[in-house]
């Protein structure tokens, strides 16, 4: 993490005034965000709340349609390289060479990010086995689970220690030990100094592991702190981040009814 | 459920099967927002992705039915060389291997995304019988390739009808026609599930890896096959001749048990019956063998599919890694072998790796028949090498498929994407020079200097290689999904750029009948475009 600690003081992901438009959809609207050094910053919010596309603006797949983004102090368009070698990045739904075995992607993922052989196979061999990959490291990822793959996108991402995570969604299909396992090397990486963007819906998640959680709600940032600065914010004490969350979206009073009306729908003959 | 309402249920996991072949194979649609200045919904919308890609399925299978169509009609021109019966004999048979090689190349682009059993997923969570759920699946294996059997069953029995006016033979014609469908789709079928457990058994063994290379180069040969059965006319006819009218060698044996000569020369006795008895009776006892066969692939088609919709198709058997090892690479190496992986592995892309093979044998073909190698003999070779290397651009590009995805998110430009592609296209062209400069060793040469044209055609590839995939990624950049008539239009840019050097000796040549002269200026040409290309190359 050598790179990280000459940061620390300046933000690692710095955007401002972010907007997107996809043709009549406003997907984000003058969004501002900023992940410090250390920090695991949660980015909570409904489907299609603008997390995803966020997350793509940071990463320089998408452009904005207004504001900007810095990360580590590049622009994601105009230093595209400079930024996608200082991020590990794990997609909501990987989308990987599907003909390829995991052993054959790493070799591509670490040959083009040019990392050291031996520095690279003591990663991956620790990561492969912690992940218990072993069946699997050679056979087609078009034949792994949803679970296999994330887990090949997740070593991918961190085999070449980039000091920023960017992860959407990254326990989708995971089971109980890997979530885990991500879970503590996300904490690890960020002790270090990394910065992590967390994209998820699962609370509990980002109650646990999240040092400071932005709610986005139609494509805005409606609260943003710890978990306790977002209860005292939702008028309660000792809610869940649940209960905040529904809270601060007013979806609360909308949620209950929904479901009581579709419960007479659904059930009641 | 009645038959009707399987059949258009059957659209459903068809369209799957298609929407999956495409995604594979078509990656175009992903090169879309690659390389833009705006992104917008419309390339990354997966609705429209998918109407886009089931827009291009029914256009493909309806040019390729159409071309297949007018291919089966063509060889029809044999009726004109030799006797009446050898023409009819030999247009028959060349028809059969035209369409059987059609619905195979075609078949097994599809079928191989059908085999996967992926396609029923969707079927199986539905509350039908089994026998529904078959004949669902059933249905929807046949839609792969129903205008190309219909539209080839059609021309032939219509063809045979018009011009021999026998109930008989027309009658003949349509059981040959569908016994060539059965044997096609059966092959095809066959192949498919071959690469498919292949591929998915994984691993690096060197076992696995030759049958990779073996079953690339089955490809190659069935290229081969059909080029060498088009040349009917020419060559086979004389030996056909002589098989039916003198039934008294080994080759005319040959020829009557053979399919689907067996049966072309069974029609042919029906409608002029000039052909020796012994010829007709080994031919028809022939073809009711093939009839037979025919009923087997079918039924072994069917019980297969059947296999297939129930998930039982392809057993697959994991092996477990001995270690965790990774060799990295230069970066650029790294590209070039993850490009050569993922493209040797699909089975739509797979044979243009069998090109090297194809090109030499069709460069040594065209050199034997000469006693001296001519500067324009060498041309001419050289050139017809070089359009096939120029496919193999597209093939890499549209192999990146979904993956390309994951690419976007690594630290790599263009520049190293499109140089990684040249080089394998150019690299595939070099077995040509190499051939060429062995046969001149073996031949006389009308200048020293001409074995040099090859060499220079090297680098005029490698610079069109260069400008088809900037064309490409130009036209991805404006969100248009290409289609076959855009993939035509960046190969005749590729073939005027591959061809500008020839052009430019010929061009001195003729001027100064000074074979120094010519060579100069070609290499001027060559090099000069290569600069041009690599220039362009370094502002992607």
């Amino acid at each position: 993490m050598s790179r990280t600690s000459s940061l620390t003081f300046v933000p690692l992901i710095e955007a401002s005034g972010l907007s997107k438009q996809f043709g009549s959809v406003q997907a984000l609207a003058d969004l501002d965000l900023r992940v410090m050094p250390g920090e695991i910053y949660g980015l909570l919010g409904p489907n299609g709340a603008g997390k995803t596309t966020t997350i793509k603006i940071i990463m320089g797949l998408v452009e904005p349609t207004a504001g900007w983004v810095k990360v580590a102090g590049f622009d994601p368009v105009k230093d595209s390289i400079e930024v996608k070698s200082r991020i590990g990045y794990v997609a909501e739904n990987p989308i990987l060479y599907e003909s390829l075995s995991p052993r054959d992607f790493l070799e591509f993922v670490a040959s083009v990010r040019k990392i050291d052989r031996g520095a690279v196979n003591q990663k991956v061999t620790q990561l492969a086995d912690a992940f218990d990959m072993a069946q699997y490291f050679d056979s087609p990822i078009a034949t792994l689970s949803m679970g296999m793959k994330q887990k090949v996108a997740l070593i991918a991402s961190l085999v070449h220690q980039p000091p920023i995570l960017l992860l959407d969604e990254p326990l989708n299909g995971l089971d109980a030990r890997s979530s885990r396992l991500v879970k503590d090397l996300v904490s690890l990486h960020a002790q270090k100094g990394g910065a992590v963007l967390f994209s998820t819906h699962i609370m509990e998640v980002a109650e646990h592991i999240c040092t400071r959680i932005g709610i986005i709600h139609q494509g805005k940032v409606i609260a943003e702190g710890t978990l306790d600065q977002l209860r005292s914010k939702s008028g309660g004490k000792s809610e869940t981040l649940e209960e905040v969350f529904l809270k601060l979206t007013n979806e609360e009073g909308e949620v209950a009814d929904t479901s009581r009306m579709l419960g007479e729908a659904i059930f009641n003959k | 459920m009645k038959l009707i309402e399987a059949w258009h249920l059957s659209r459903t996991p068809y369209r799957e099967v298609v929407y999956r072949s495409l995604a594979e194979e078509r990656g175009r649609m992903w090169w879309g927002a690659f390389g833009r200045s705006h992104f917008d919904k419309e390339a990354q919308g997966d609705v429209e992705l998918t109407q886009r890609a089931l827009r291009i399925a029914k256009f493909d299978k309806l040019l390729v039915a159409a071309f297949c169509l007018i291919s089966s009609t063509m060889p029809f021109t044999s009726l004109f060389y030799g006797s009446r019966v050898v023409g009819l004999a030999s247009s028959i048979s060349l028809s059969l291997v035209v369409t059987f090689g059609f619905t195979v190349l075609y078949a097994i682009q599809t079928l191989s995304s059908f085999v996967s059993a992926e396609s029923s997923t969707l079927l199986s969570t539905l509350p039908l019988s089994k026998d529904d759920f078959s004949r669902i699946t059933l249905f929807s294996f046949i839609r792969s390739v129903d205008y190309l059997m219909v539209g080839s069953i059609l021309s032939q029995v219509t063809l045979v009808a018009y011009l021999t006016t026998s109930p008989l033979a027309t009658l003949l014609m349509f059981v040959a026609s569908t016994m060539n469908g059965v044997f096609a789709v059966t092959v095809a079928l066959w192949f498919s599930r071959l690469f498919y457990r292949n591929l998915m058994r994984g691993g690096r063994s060197k076992s696995g890896i030759a049958l990779r290379l073996v079953f690339i180069l089955m490809w190659g040969s069935l290229l081969l096959g059909v080029g060498l059965l088009l040349s009917i006319p020419w060559y086979i006819v004389p030996h056909l001749e002589m098989a039916l009218l003198n039934f008294d060698q080994v080759s005319s044996l040959f020829f009557c048990i053979l399919y689907p000569f067996s049966a072309g020369i069974t029609i042919a006795n029906l409608v002029y019956p000039t052909v020796a008895f012994s010829a007709v009776l080994t031919a028809s006892v022939a073809v009711i063998g093939y009839v037979i066969l025919a009923w087997v692939a079918g039924r072994w088609s069917l019980e297969t599919v059947k296999r297939i919709s129930q998930g039982t198709g392809v057993k697959i058997a994991r092996v477990a890694a001995k270690d965790f090892s990774i060799k990295t690479r230069s970066s650029l190496l790294g590209y070039i072998m993850k490009d050569l992986r993922i493209s040797s592995r699909n089975p739509a892309t797979a044979f243009f790796f069998a090109l090297p093979v194809l090109e030499t044998v069709i460069v040594s073909l065209l050199i034997t028949n000469y006693a001296m190698l001519k500067a324009s003999t060498i041309l001419v070779a050289t050139a017809t090498g070089g359009i096939f290397a120029l496919l193999m651009p597209l093939a890499l590009l549209n192999a990146e498929g979904t993956g390309l995805e994951y690419t976007k998110t690594l630290p790599v430009n263009a520049t190293r994407i499109i140089t990684s592609k040249a080089l394998i296209s150019t690299a595939t062209f070099v077995p040509v020079p190499l051939t060429l400069l062995a046969l001149a060793f073996l031949k006389q040469l009308t200048s020293p200097l001409v074995i040099l044209i090859p060499f220079f055609t090297v680098l005029a590839i490698a610079s069109a290689s260069i400008f088809e995939i900037k064309l490409f990624l130009a036209s991805a950049a404006k969100g248009r999904i290409a289609a076959l008539a855009r993939d035509v239009e960046k190969l005749i840019s590729g073939a005027i750029i591959a061809l500008i050097p020839e052009v430019a000796y010929a061009a001195a040549y003729f001027v100064s009948f000074n074979h120094i002269l010519a060579i100069l200026a070609m290499g001027g040409a060559a090099v000069a475009e290569l600069a041009v290309a690599v220039y362009l190359l370094r502002r992607s």
